[in-house]
């Protein structure tokens, strides 16, 4: 059963498309990955999802039920991590996740035990009784997740949770993300972080301009590349470089020169590299790096939509 | 409701955990009642009176009974070398010294031998000499009618003292004192109060700016319902400021406030409303909370002093008379005065009208700005 889908969704803000006829279904019990540069539209469709900002057409579904018109069915059922930290300074770890709780309706012991539970999840229990101000980055986005699970959702999104914090606390969020979907919540995580997408998320949606570009499985979208790699090479200057004669050597089907760096799209099985390196030589073009990549997530997003996710 | 009480909870905990805001929104109203008694000064209506009697015969002894008899008049005996510290330190307000051959004068028809003396002036000494001097002046017309002879003249002053005409007088009460220290301590208590409204409603600000705001908004809690709790809070917090204002100028300090408690409370309620709808209408207009803080001192302080909150209106310029009618404040202190004067209720109904208009026109503009809002950036 699909806990969302949407349906058509489009969001304008004047002139501007932000999302664009979009389409998608996420299966109960799904790590979805959401992958795409600033700007793509990836915020812009989470805050319809989450009921922060209006559709302009199309529908979204959750668990069955339009967002629009049973919103506060749907929100009941949703936690959302956001990507700032949206916690209250002047209140202790435990008052922050008790207040967030509260909102879904929880009163008495069964609103304590939850906090307590999600203060435990998150490993904050000896800290529930300090303010925030006094935490790491990496305590706060922890309690960031404790305020938005104590509810018990069955959709939680998670936006760049873990931007700007330790390595401890990542591997640490990580496995959360991991035990929360065991213990059956459906996710959708969005990161910059590419190697985390490939490593926690079932599937898969790169967004560009506004529209999914592509969808499915890790294995999926590289399999989109598979009849081709990408080599970069980085020269001194890029004045000279001539890309119509690079398009003229065998096996290349696209190039791109960005900054002092061109990359080259070439059919995979075409041993090519020798011509591609005798053009640099030739046109004395001095090379300073050379980088050949097999298709991973890294190359499929680059390869969609031609820009590198941590550069976008 | 329970979500709304649930965000109250919430604002009011995080709101007066800090010392300083129980200082701001509960203690601070208070300086106004300070501040109207140091410029209306101790002005009650008893007169202290020190007196010295260096005479000691019938006539002084008669006329101190007379001054002991008199209403609104406290009288002290004292001796000649306490008369400077008793002064000095307004012990008393002032002495009369009867010396030594006053009976005498007295019955000879001239009147003397008596000293006044004060550092208060004309206002305390005033009302002291006009009883003194009438009473005098009828002891000299009795000592003229019996010669000189001090038996004759007793027995006259027998009769004089029995007359069987009686005389009730009424002390009017001066109520002008007490309306002016109401008017300053409510005129400083709308200023808090329109300072403390801007303050809380600034929380919608600062919950957008660490990003809760959207968060709230992501659980089942409304735009409007969170609004709307941090409105009641807003009003809450000012209702209290009104009751311990007023509670504090009647059974603390005394002061009459001439008019009845419910009535004060009533006027000052409509008005806190207002100042809930001005303080959103300076959040909406705000993107941060420093454009709020800026917009606030730009708006409450010129208005609050162009309104006569903290001195009459009248003794400004005329043209600045006709602005402050534009202002609630202005209605607010019209509607309390004419209170204080004896106007009823119902006779104050477009007063009354007025002061919602302007609660109404400033929630109006209020909304409109927050629903032109589109985007997760800005506000609702």
């Amino acid at each position: 059963m699909n806990i969302l889908e949407i349906q058509d969704l489009t969001k304008k803000f004047d002139d501007f498309i932000a999302v664009d006829d979009m389409s998608l279904a996420i299966a109960e019990g799904e790590i979805f990955g959401f992958l795409g540069s600033n700007g793509a539209g990836k915020s812009t469709t989470i805050n319809m999802i989450t009921g922060l900002l209006r559709k302009n057409k199309g529908s979204i579904m959750i668990l069955g039920k339009e967002t629009s018109k049973d919103s506060e069915f749907v929100k009941r059922h949703i936690g959302l991590i956001p990507q700032e930290i949206a916690i209250y300074e002047d209140l202790t770890a435990y008052e922050n996740v008790k207040f967030f709780a509260g909102l879904y309706g929880l009163r008495g012991g069964e609103l304590h035990d939850r906090t307590v539970e999600a203060l435990e999840f998150v490993g904050l229990t000896e800290k529930q009784k300090s303010y925030p101000k006094t935490f790491s980055g990496g305590m706060k986005r922890r309690l960031n997740i404790a305020c938005a699970i104590a509810h018990q959702p069955k959709l939680i999104i998670m936006d760049e949770p873990t931007v700007g914090i330790d390595p401890q606390s990542r591997k640490y969020i990580l496995q959360s993300v991991h035990k929360l979907n065991e213990m059956g919540c459906t996710i959708i995580y969005t990161s910059h972080y590419m190697e985390e997408v490939e490593e926690i998320c079932s599937r898969i949606a790169i967004i560009d301009h506004g529209k999914i570009i592509a969808e499915g499985t890790k294995e999926q979208l590289k399999s989109l590349i598979t009849d081709s790699k990408l080599i970069f090479i980085e020269v001194k200057s890029q004045e000279a470089i001539d890309v119509d004669t690079i398009y003229k050597i065998q096996g290349v089907t696209d190039v791109k020169v960005d900054e002092n760096t061109v990359q080259i799209h070439t059919e995979l099985g075409v041993n090519n590299l020798n011509q591609i390196i005798d053009y640099f030589i030739r046109n004395q073009l001095e090379i300073r790096s050379l980088d050949e990549k097999e298709p991973n997530l890294e190359t499929v997003f680059l390869t969609l939509t031609g820009r590198n996710l941590r550069d976008s | 409701m329970g979500d709304i009480l649930w965000l109250m909870r919430k604002t009011l905990r995080t709101t007066f955990r800090k010392k300083g805001n129980i200082l701001l929104y509960l203690v601070t109203p208070l300086v106004g009642i300070f501040i109207a008694l140091l410029a209306n000064g101790d002005q009650g209506s008893e007169l202290t009176l020190g007196v010295v009697n260096h005479d000691n015969k019938q006539i002084s002894m008669e006329t101190i009974s007379f001054l002991k008899g008199l209403d609104n008049i406290r009288v002290k005996e004292i001796q000649e070398e306490d008369v400077k510290e008793h002064v000095i330190s307004g012990k008393v307000d002032s002495v009369i010294t009867f010396e030594q051959g006053y009976s005498e004068s007295v019955l000879t028809g001239e009147p003397d031998s008596l000293d006044l003396t004060s550092i208060k002036g004309e206002s305390v000494t005033g009302f002291v000499k006009s009883y003194l001097y009438q009473y005098i002046d009828n002891l000299t017309a009795l000592s003229k009618a019996a010669e000189g002879e001090l038996d004759t003249f007793s027995s006259l002053y027998h009769d004089y003292k029995q007359t069987d005409f009686q005389l009730n007088t009424t002390a009017l009460e001066d109520s002008s004192t007490s309306k002016s220290m109401t008017l300053s301590a409510l005129g400083f208590l709308i200023m808090i109060m329109m300072i403390s409204a801007a303050n809380l409603s600034e929380i919608i600000l600062a919950e957008k700016a660490n990003r809760t705001y959207f968060r709230l908004l992501s659980t089942p809690i409304s735009a409007r319902k969170y609004i709307f709790s941090n409105v009641l809070v807003n009003m809450m917090v000012m209702l209290v400021q009104v009751v311990i204002t007023l509670a504090f100028l009647s059974y603390v300090f005394h002061i009459d406030l001439n008019i009845s408690l419910w009535k004060a409370l009533l006027v000052m309620a409509i008005f806190s409303l207002i100042s809930v709808g001005v303080s959103l209408v300076i959040v909406a207009f705000s993107n941060s909370r420093g454009a709020a803080n800026a917009l606030t001192n730009l708006i409450i302080m010129p208005t609050v002093m162009l309104s006569g909150c903290f001195w009459p209106v009248e003794v400004m310029p005329e043209s600045v008379q006709k602005i402050s009618e534009f202002l609630p404040q202005r209605w607010t202190l019209d509607t309390l005065t004419k209170l204080q004067e004896g106007s009823s209720f119902g006779s104050l109904y477009l007063n009354i009208l007025i002061l919602f208009a302007f609660a109404a026109a400033f929630f109006l503009i209020a909304i409109y700005k927050f629903s032109r809002n589109n985007s997760t950036k800005s506000f609702i």
